[in-house]
């Protein structure tokens, strides 16, 4: 006779045999690594673990923020000077604003390297993108929030750049600021789409992304014969999730190093008269403020250049990538064309935002 | 040859030895590699396919004889999870190892449905009864303060006695009161730049001719004379609306309005020198009292475009 079951082994079999949480948690954990674990595959899991971190020190941060042009500001400093920890919370998600972009680059770099976009996973590179969009859209829509001189003068810009887009841009511009000029109905749009839309509009393609991963399978490393790889292949469970657990605990320890050495201060509440305030976007889009800044994109053509036709044919090339490269070789080493675009486009974005910090001293 | 199926019989060169328990698949390749041959005492055998040498429907044949079947490994199951416990992507797709076809009995009511179709349809049809409508109402609700009319309201600004010398841009900050949906009646800090410009200048900026204001039906606002030497420039740039400044440039030996965005540079009239602004700074409608009282009109202009489009 075998020991009598106790009380929570019977809480288990009664929600198992209801719900089969085992053989889910069997099916989640149990996905072979073609080629084995790898620290090269933990980009995708710290985005989730980021994610998630905002999502809960953002509806922290809702328990005192008012989005209201006369309030957002001094609900703001309430937070940073007042409220126990508030600074704390409100660092933590500046910072990981930034830790979510650099993640972002990285997840990419790592799936355009090893050519995991490639047949049959280009949905999920597609899906990526967007999601890609949506980080973007949430450092764009975050920022205005605290309402000081930074947070007004960056929508100023951002949104005249948008205003620029052909026959649909006046519209599209109007749309995000409710109006001519930003104000509080700005602030209402930002702040809807910051905390409704793009969270729900993340939480969705992620949730999808992840659903084609798991149909379409890992891509694997690009080297290694059949036998190699299945002789090296283990389960998500659990090196890859130990080696994922690893990072998200050096990225949750960095932010909050972040939080505590730098911790968020607020410029002077947001005015129409900048003062001596010399406008400036977050980091992550420092290339794109200093390309602006290029003879080559002066005048109104020069604009669209820069600030729409670029970025839009860029986008559009990630996009059409897989289709556009339909070899299967997915070694990057045998993919000069892959390897020399990555390089000029980091080592060009690395310039444009060293220049921008560069320049900031000409200004003084 | 066919995939062995569960439960077929398994043949020796002389004899039977039992049937199929499992079948173990290649993760990589999706193929079956292995059978289990289990019964007659046999302990489960794991026997690879190529000692297979033909499958039939429920018979699969082997090429060692049954004295030799004792030599293959036996199962050891701790080492294998079924493919309900892990998840490899397309593995079912194309196995087909199972003992016949497994069936669950149609419903009856189902079973002579013949508008599957028009019910799928009728379930669009609803949902765009329900979506359509909404459109309209729900664009217009969010259109609601995207476009309002203009202000040709006089604003007073400061004094030009402010102003000690010619050709240099002032900045005169003041307030304008903004009325915006259901808030509060809030004063706005804004910022316009004078200049008391010298004839050169006032002829680069008005070209000899006075300078009219319309709003949007046509009517004239305002006409700038152009003997009138105060000029005042809106205080957002041209390029992409930040604020600009008024900054001595050691290596250009003058001074300019320069502003800090994009580097965009301007003369005193205007005129842009260098950076990336498609026109020069926009001039602002202004009148100044025998007392030097100086009132303007708040105009805003897009930017970044070579035309001036007002949009304030």
């Amino acid at each position: 006779m075998g020991s009598q079951p106790n009380l929570l082994e019977k809480v288990i079999a009664f929600v198992d045999e209801r719900v089969g949480l085992k053989t889910l948690q069997a099916k989640m954990l149990n996905e072979p690594v073609p080629g084995g674990s790898r620290w090269a595959y933990i980009f995708g899991s710290v985005l989730l673990f980021i994610f998630i971190m905002q999502a809960v020190t953002g509806i922290l941060l809702m328990f005192y923020y008012v989005p209201s042009a006369d309030h957002a500001y001094a609900s703001t400093q309430y937070i940073i000077h007042e409220v126990d920890y508030g600074w704390f919370l409100l660092s933590y998600h500046f910072w990981g604003s930034s830790a979510m972009v650099i993640m972002v680059f990285a997840h990419m770099s790592q799936v355009f390297l090893w050519g995991a976009y490639k047949k049959p996973r280009e949905m999920i590179w597609l899906v990526g993108l967007a999601l890609f969009g949506i980080v973007m859209g949430f450092g764009f829509t975050g920022y205005l929030l605290p309402w000081d001189q930074r947070a007004y003068w960056a929508t100023t810009v951002g949104v005249e750049i948008m205003d620029k887009t052909p026959i649909v841009g006046d519209f599209m511009a109007r749309f995000l600021k409710g109006g001519a000029t930003p104000g509080q109905m700005t602030l209402s749009r930002f702040f809807v789409i910051h905390v409704m839309i793009l969270p729900a509009a993340l939480m969705g393609l992620a949730g999808l992304h992840i659903f084609l991963f798991r149909k379409a399978g890992p891509a694997g490393p690009f080297r290694g014969t059949p036998d190699e790889l299945k002789a090296k292949t283990d389960y998500f469970f659990p090196r890859q999730i130990w080696k994922d657990m690893v990072a998200m605990g050096t990225v949750f320890a960095t932010i909050c190093s972040l939080a505590f050495i730098e911790p968020v201060v607020l410029l002077e509440e947001a005015t129409p008269d900048p003062g001596e305030y010399h406008p400036e976007p977050e980091w992550y889009f420092l290339f794109l403020f200093q390309l602006l800044r290029l003879k080559i994109f002066a005048g109104e053509f020069g604009q669209f250049l820069g600030a729409i036709a670029i970025p839009g044919v860029f986008m559009a090339l990630l996009a059409a990538l897989p289709f556009i490269d339909r070899s299967p070789e997915r070694n990057i080493f045998k993919r000069p064309v892959a390897l020399i675009g990555w390089i000029v486009v980091m080592a060009t974005i690395l310039i444009f935002t060293v220049s921008a910090i560069i320049n900031r001293e000409f200004l003084d | 040859m066919h995939q062995p199926r569960l439960k077929s019989k398994v043949r020796c060169t002389d004899r039977e030895v039992g049937e199929i328990t499992h079948v173990i698949v290649d993760p990589l390749s999706h193929e079956v590699s292995h059978i289990v041959v289990g019964g007659n005492g046999g302990g489960g055998r794991q026997i690879p396919m190529s000692e297979v040498q033909s499958v039939a429907d429920d018979l699969v044949q082997l090429r060692t004889a049954s004295s030799a079947i004792v030599q293959f490994p036996a199962l050891k199951r701790d080492e294998y999870v079924t493919t309900h416990e892990v998840e490899i992507a397309h593995l079912e797709d194309h196995l087909h190892v199972e003992s016949g076809e497994v069936l669950v009995p149609l419903p009856t009511l189902e079973r002579n449905v013949p508008r599957r179709t028009f019910f799928m349809n009728l379930t669009h049809a609803i949902g765009a009864l329900v979506a359509l409508p909404l459109a309209f109402p729900v664009l217009k609700y969010l259109m609601k303060p995207m476009y309002s009319p203009f202000d040709n309201a006089w604003l007073k600004v400061g004094n030009v006695n402010r102003i000690k010398t010619e050709d240099v841009g002032v900045q005169f900050k003041y307030k304008k009161k903004v009325k915006e949906a259901f808030m509060p009646e809030a004063d706005v800090d804004k910022n316009v730049w004078l200049l008391k410009a010298s004839p050169t200048v006032l002829e680069d900026v008005y070209k000899g001719k006075d300078m009219e204001f319309r709003d949007q039906t046509g009517r004239l606002v305002w006409t700038n004379k152009k003997d009138v030497p105060y000029v005042v420039f809106s205080g957002k740039c041209p390029h992409l609306g930040c604020g600009y400044k008024w900054r001595k440039v050691p290596k250009l030996g003058k001074e300019i309005f320069l502003c800090p965005c994009h580097l965009s540079i301007y003369e005193p009239s205007g005129k842009v020198l260098d950076g990336p602004a498609p026109r020069p700074l926009d001039t602002l409608p202004i009148r100044v009292d025998a007392g030097g009282n100086v009132e303007i009109i708040d105009m805003e202009f897009k930017a970044g475009t070579k035309a001036q489009t007002r949009i304030v």
